[in-house]
């Protein structure tokens, strides 16, 4: 962490690429494609899932990131890897992924989704047991931290079905409704497990609530219930602070009502819209921020100089100048290689803006 | 409309058109062809004899079905962007990005600016049209599509890209027409992932195709059209060929909202699944077709490219379409 900036931190924004371009970074694609061949087995599979795990943590350490994720190197997609774990679905046919050209598997609710066992709480010990065994560099001791990453009740049961409303086309506001709470409900209880194993952060995805706008009171319905388990964890005497994360789309026209959101930090997509920069740094932030400045979708590399402008015009409006930097959405839009590149390069931001403050004192 | 635009082509096709998306799956030669030439085990001469019989097979095939405006299967493409950058001066092979679950691609990267290496399609269309009377679709990736599909390094932002990228696109389209085409197929199955960009899109196609004498066809599927309907109809073509079966018909609701004003390429079978429609759901969705739009504004075809099903699942699918159009013709 930087002593000129002591509430900056460089962030993970959750995925990262599971493949790279080498033999060595294909382990996991080589031992899938085993696996569907009968020459493998899911323990073989699940091997290499850990150690691409390894090098994801690896390579964040490596890029000087403070707080870091598992690079979900074992999501099959953000929808399928919580709703294949709950009971009372089933999981249908590909779907695209937002904008990008990802794909997920839509689940089909038959009932009310219920968390019968953990959903990311194992990931979450290995990664922190695996960034344990990795040298710590010599400023980060103590410092370094991993941020479990969960998919919101709103996205999931947007990107879901109901079995009772065919193919989603005029489906009710109440079944969308019914949908969220039930996710919400088992959300809930992965978040206090999560904070039962350790995390002290954790972070909440939904970047379906700034496309549909429209289902606004049902988000803030279906947020309810988490925000509810991280204040009944915080009674007990624990720490625990819930990240909510938007991107995919301009964040501007609802930054407001996003930052009124019950929860202690809100992660902005600044990509889509360069007036949101200018908004915050006019009007300032009640919460500390995720900075989604670095573009997780193109793989051209932004200037460090001019991140670097951006964050001193936007940390002293944020509150206790506490800012979470790191790249728009996850890693795993980009080929592995680049997404290394956009990691290294929030450090050379927070070196520019070091430089920058010494300069100037 | 576009009917008389047909026939001042000099294209005479019956009511209910038949016709295909674009790609047929490949035979098992030539998939292990494909793959011994990554392997440097064959040359690309003999890759590309391979590639020339099993086009010669699917031309003769939907020529036996009875399809009236055929295509030539798409046996040389693999990516249907990927195809065009690999072949244009401005982009750089990209490294591994996952498409869904172990499957993965190499997205083009836009490092430069693009040019059109000279004709890319047009041998292609030549020896398919060669093999055949009826007329063959020259078969294009839209600009917005491409953009939307690669990273940029390049240019100022998207909209800058995707024009640059219907100059290049525009070019193709010229030397097709040039060889004779007179059906050009331009896909955008892009068009409706971020609707606040439909304007783009529509004039990445108005660059595209705008003043060239040929009738103009985009194939999109599997998107939110409700989202950008009807502002896709100012799309600068003649024809859409929508994915129609794969979401039950949804769109016709759509058209009752507001009139479908151009000639649709009416997908009645979904390539998505194994199962083989019967004969008379696929004759209903004909019908339904027929609630809303006039009988000669409709083209009967799959939902989408065939080349993810078995060489005879693609033939028996392509067979219920020639069928149906058949049974309204009469």
């Amino acid at each position: 962490m930087s002593t000129a900036s002591p509430g900056l931190y460089l962030s993970s924004t959750g995925s990262y690429p599971r493949v790279g371009d080498t033999h060595e970074l294909q382990l996991l694609r080589r031992t899938m494609a085993a696996l569907d061949r009968g020459e493998r087995t899911t323990a073989d599979v699940l091997d290499a899932e850990n150690e691409m795990t390894r090098r994801a943590i690896a390579d964040q350490v490596k890029a000087g990131l403070d707080v870091i994720t598992d690079g979900q190197i074992r999501w099959y997609d953000p929808i399928s890897h919580f709703a294949s774990k709950l009971e009372n679905l089933r999981i249908k046919g590909l779907l695209r992924f937002f904008d990008t050209n990802f794909y997920f598997r839509q689940p089909v609710v038959t009932g009310t989704p219920v968390r019968r066992g953990p959903l990311v709480v194992t990931e979450y010990s290995f990664a922190r047991n695996a960034l344990g065994h990795l040298p710590t560099p010599q400023d980060k001791a103590g410092k370094l931290s991993i941020k479990p990453v969960i998919t919101g009740p709103y996205t999931l049961a947007k990107c879901s079905l109901s079995e009772s409303s065919g193919n989603g086309s005029g489906e009710s506001a109440a079944a969308l409704e019914a949908r969220a709470l039930a996710y919400s409900q088992a959300l809930a209880a992965e978040i206090a497990a999560l904070a039962q194993t350790g995390a002290e952060l954790i972070q909440v995805d939904e970047p379906a609530a700034i496309k549909y706008p429209e289902d606004w009171d049902i988000f803030e319905r279906a947020l309810a219930p988490l925000a509810a388990a991280r204040d009944k964890i915080i009674g007990a005497g624990r720490r625990l602070e819930l990240a909510l994360y938007f991107y995919f789309r301009d964040c501007a026209p609802l930054h407001e009502k996003i930052l009124e959101l019950p929860v202690d930090i809100i992660g902005l997509d600044f990509t889509y819209n360069p007036q949101l920069a200018d908004r915050i740094a006019a009007e300032g932030s009640p919460k500390p921020l995720g900075l989604g400045l670095v573009d997780a979708r193109n793989t051209r590399l932004e200037d460090p100089e001019v991140l670097a402008w951006q964050l001193e015009r936007l940390l002293p409006k944020i509150k206790d100048e506490r800012a979470f930097l790191g790249p728009s959405a996850g890693l795993e839009y980009l080929p592995r290689d680049r997404a290394f590149a956009k990691l290294a390069l929030l450090s050379k931001v927070r070196e520019a803006i070091k430089g920058a403050k010494g300069a100037a004192s | 409309m576009s009917r008389e635009k047909l026939e001042q082509l000099g294209l005479d096709l019956p009511l209910f058109p038949t016709t295909s998306v674009g790609s047929f799956p490949k035979p098992d030669y030539l998939v292990r062809a494909r793959a011994d030439f990554n392997k440097q085990k064959i040359t690309q001469a003999q890759l590309q004899e391979l590639e020339r019989q099993a086009t010669a097979f699917w031309i003769e095939t939907q020529e036996k079905l009875g399809i009236d405006v055929l295509v030539d299967g798409e046996q040389y493409r693999g990516d249907m962007v990927a195809y065009f950058a690999e072949r244009m001066p401005g982009f750089t092979e990209g490294g591994l990005v996952r498409s869904y679950g172990n499957r993965y691609y190499h997205k083009p990267i836009i490092t430069a600016e693009v040019q059109w290496p000279g004709p890319v399609t047009v041998d292609w269309w030549k020896f398919a049209q060669g093999l055949t009377k009826k007329p063959v679709k020259g078969m294009l990736t839209g600009a917005y599509t491409i953009m939307d599909w690669s990273f940029n390094e390049h240019y100022s932002d998207r909209r800058a890209t995707a024009l640059a990228l219907a100059q290049v696109i525009r070019k193709e389209v010229d030397v097709l027409i040039a060889a004779g085409c007179k059906i050009i197929q331009i896909d955008e199955p892009a068009l409706s992932v971020r609707p606040e960009e439909l304007p783009i899109a529509i004039e990445a196609m108005e660059a595209t195709t705008a003043g060239l004498d040929a009738y103009f066809i985009t194939h999109a599927c599997y998107g939110a059209f409700e989202y950008i309907y009807p502002g896709m109809l100012d799309l600068a073509v003649d024809n859409f060929d929508l994915e129609m079966s794969n979401s039950d018909l949804h769109m016709l609701e759509l058209f009752r909202s507001h009139p479908f004003t151009k000639d649709i390429s009416f997908g009645v079978v979904d390539v998505h699944t194994h199962v083989l429609e019967d004969q008379g759901a696929v004759r209903r969705r004909v019908e339904q077709a027929l609630s809303i739009l006039p009988k000669d504004q409709i083209w009967v075809d799959p939902d989408c490219g065939l080349k993810t099903r078995t060489v005879d699942e693609a033939i028996d699918k392509l067979r219920l379409c020639v069928a149906a159009a058949k049974a309204f013709r009469n």
